[in-house]
């Protein structure tokens, strides 16, 4: 009789593993298929010599760590890396501020929230390519409205993308002004999630407004913050369009990004196996930077 | 109810990759066919030369019972797209537009058809040094589509107001000492294209082509360290410090509205009209009044070709000799077309509506491809990027062109 009844609970329990294992089958299918061969097939190029156009009529060589190698000496792509660094430390910084400053500002408006979340989202929703071509135009050196307004100011005026001194903060700037508003979207929604009680109470305890702050809203949102802190430090990691768009990674390479060093130098030319090793350089520096999150949300 | 849920997904799943994996079965056997009617596909460089080859497409499509269907991209899209498309068995694309650089790299890995045996040839009216590239061991891989050629671009009245107009400007310090004086004026002298290292290659060549330096010698070794190489870069500084980089758009606004006096352009660019603020000339190749004169300008010729992998060839080539013919090209004239044939360009209707074209000609007859190799792309990013140093101060010419040399033989060397 307990023979049966074992049998029945093992029979249930492998049906249990066997319908899990189903279920989760697509999913890894999936993963396999859009990201571990791409992942595989990048590092395994990233040791060849591979030329798409010279693939056609000698196939690539395996040429070990020399890739990494031309990479990692190569004082361009460090300067790639410092830039990349730079603009995500700045991109970020200010993207979080600003953002936190506009959720917060439109959670304590009493009318129009939905009106101004609305208008303030509008940079984001915007294509990159017209962001980027619209403040191309408004920072023309013959027809754009910034250096017309200076003029009229009588201020100085400047060659805003072809500048050294300034080519590398318009950059910072435009990507600031596109996605604070991201910050602010997640920021405002996590912000309506704290209780408001916690603000009665901490207002009946005589808490100002500085301190209900950091002592109330932060702490509520922290995870959110937390989010938003990775998701803008791994995309502005990424940043390749508005450079292309704008600079091609000049003047003198100050704005130069790693993809864009990576465009230049290895998709450009079709030198996939140089790119690939870029690729991968990229992948681990993105990792680094978002290890302490991920670590977290493992735990 | 498990196993039922299980076996139901199993079958979606089993249906899905079914789907999916079956949606490239129209096979091309049919050469594309729908209805009776064959398709071809254009891959074509964006703007002006792809505007000329779409309005004389129609007629070709009513003659052939053919439908073409154009895909119009940047430079590197269009590079990147050819290519991409090379590696597989069956070509999307049946006609290509060609930038004369990308020649050797394209015939070397097998990219274009043989146009010679496909029973195509070039002929006498095209000028003949637009088709020095066009040529592996006598065999036609492409013929000279849209004859783009450096010239120098320039606003009359800036010109004009420093004591000289288009036909006494007979050198390269003359267009310094223009430049100077527009900058005196409080206006922009020269205007150079900062952005990307293959436009600060370009816009240069001609100076360097005036001074008797070239990027690499008879055996396409750099020689981008020499003394020529030097001076030019030298005068190349003192010009463009009486202007400032700017974009392509605002290179052409800034000569037509006199804020900018003088930049290095392209016909398809700007159409000079006797009432226009601004014109062309070709540069004449001497660096000094008097001095020594080289053929100084360069092409950017857009050439079409039949990629190799082609499905439809035969139609191709009939479309290309079409497009080619001397009256249909003549035709694109009205619509901003270059063609680099003397009976379009020294045609005395075409003269008497658009004398510019004849400044066009004689930059036709001696202009200068870049160098016909397969690392061209990687060879002006290092040498643009060393250059681009140079220009802003981070090194000296000397330190620039060092590096410079070194990286490019090193690359040479493979």
């Amino acid at each position: 009789m307990r023979t049966n009844s074992t049998t029945k609970l093992r029979n249930a329990d492998v049906q249990t593993k066997r319908f899990g294992l189903g279920m989760i089958t697509p999913t890894v299918i999936v993963l396999l298929v859009m990201t571990a061969y791409p992942l595989v097939f990048t590092l395994f190029y990233s040791f060849t010599d591979y030329n798409l156009l010279r693939n056609l009529r000698q196939p690539a060589e395996f040429i070990a760590l020399k890739n990494y190698t031309d990479l990692l000496t190569d004082p361009y792509f460090q300067q790639s890396i410092w830039n990349t660094v730079k603009f995500t430390i700045l991109a970020v910084i200010f993207e979080m501020i600003i953002g936190f400053a506009m959720a917060l500002f439109v959670n304590c408006l009493k009318r129009g929230q939905k009106t101004m979340r609305t208008l303030l989202l509008l940079p984001y929703l915007l294509p990159t390519v017209t962001v980027a071509l619209s403040w191309r135009m408004m920072l023309s050196p013959n027809y754009g409205i910034v250096n017309q307004v200076l003029t009229a100011l009588g201020l100085p005026v400047f060659n805003w993308f072809s500048d050294i001194h300034t080519a590398f903060g318009m950059l910072v700037l435009i990507d600031v002004w596109q996605s604070a508003p991201f910050v602010f979207l997640l920021l405002y929604a996590a912000l309506q999630s704290v209780p408001q009680g916690q603000y009665e109470a901490a207002r009946i305890d005589g808490a100002g407004r500085i301190k209900i702050l950091f002592y109330v809203t932060i702490p509520n949102i922290k995870n959110s913050l937390a989010l938003c802190a990775l998701l803008r430090t791994i995309d502005s990691f990424r940043l390749f369009d508005k450079v292309n768009l704008l600079t091609g990674g000049g003047p003198a390479n100050s704005t130069s990004t790693i993809t864009q060093y990576l465009y230049n130098y290895g998709i450009s030319s079709l030198d996939f196996g140089f790119g690939s090793a870029g690729a991968v350089v990229m992948t681990i520096l993105v990792l680094i930077l978002s290890s302490v999150y991920i670590k977290r949300a493992i735990q | 109810m498990k196993k039922l849920l299980a076996t139901a997904l199993a079958l979606t799943m089993a249906l899905s990759m079914t789907a999916c994996g079956g949606g490239n079965n129209q096979s091309s056997g049919d050469g594309g066919s729908e209805g009776g009617t064959t398709e071809l596909s254009l891959i074509l460089r964006a703007g002006t030369y792809a505007d000329v080859i779409k309005e004389c497409l129609p007629a070709f499509e009513e003659e052939h019972n053919v439908t073409c269907t154009v895909q119009e991209l940047s430079e590197s899209d269009l590079y990147s797209g050819i290519a991409l498309d090379a590696i597989n068995a069956e070509g999307s694309y049946d006609l290509c537009m060609v930038d004369g650089s990308w020649m050797a790299e394209f015939t070397e890995n097998g990219v274009l058809a043989n146009l010679s045996d496909l029973g195509y040839s070039l002929d006498d009216d095209i000028i003949p040094a637009t088709t020095s590239i066009c040529y592996v061991d006598d065999d036609v891989y492409l013929a000279p589509y849209y004859g783009n050629v450096t010239v120098l671009m320039f606003n009359k009245a800036n010109v004009e107001a420093a004591g000289y107009s288009a036909d006494t400007i007979q050198s390269l310090d003359d267009i310094l000492k223009i430049c100077q004086q527009a900058k005196a004026d409080g206006k922009n002298g020269f205007i150079y294209r900062g952005d990307g290292q293959n436009n600060l290659v370009v816009d240069f060549l001609p100076i360097l082509l005036s001074y008797g330096g070239w990027v690499v010698d008879d055996n396409n070794q750099p020689t981008v360290d020499t003394q020529e190489f030097k001076d030019a870069m030298n005068y190349y500084l003192e010009l463009i410090a009486t202007g400032q980089a700017q974009v392509k758009d605002d290179l052409i606004a800034s000569v037509d509205s006199g804020s900018g006096t003088m930049g290095i352009g392209w016909p398809g660019w700007y159409t000079p009209t006797a009432d226009s603020p601004a014109d062309y000339i070709a540069l004449n190749g001497a660096a000094t009044a008097g001095g020594e004169t080289h053929n100084a300008n360069v092409y950017g010729i857009w050439a079409i070709g039949v990629p190799a992998n082609s499905q439809n060839q035969e139609l191709a080539v009939e479309l290309l000799s079409y497009l080619m013919d001397a009256d249909v090209q003549k035709s694109t004239v009205a619509s901003g077309g270059v063609p680099c044939r003397y009976s379009s360009l020294q045609d005395p209707e075409v003269l008497e509506t658009y004398p510019q074209y004849e400044v066009v000609c004689q930059a036709l007859e001696s202009g200068v491809y870049r160098p016909v190799i397969a690392e061209w792309t990687q060879f002006y990013t290092t040498l643009g990027t060393e250059m681009d140093n140079i220009i802003n101060g981070m090194k000296t010419v000397d330190q620039g062109l060092a590096d410079a040399q070194a990286q490019l033989e090193e690359l040479m060397a493979g």
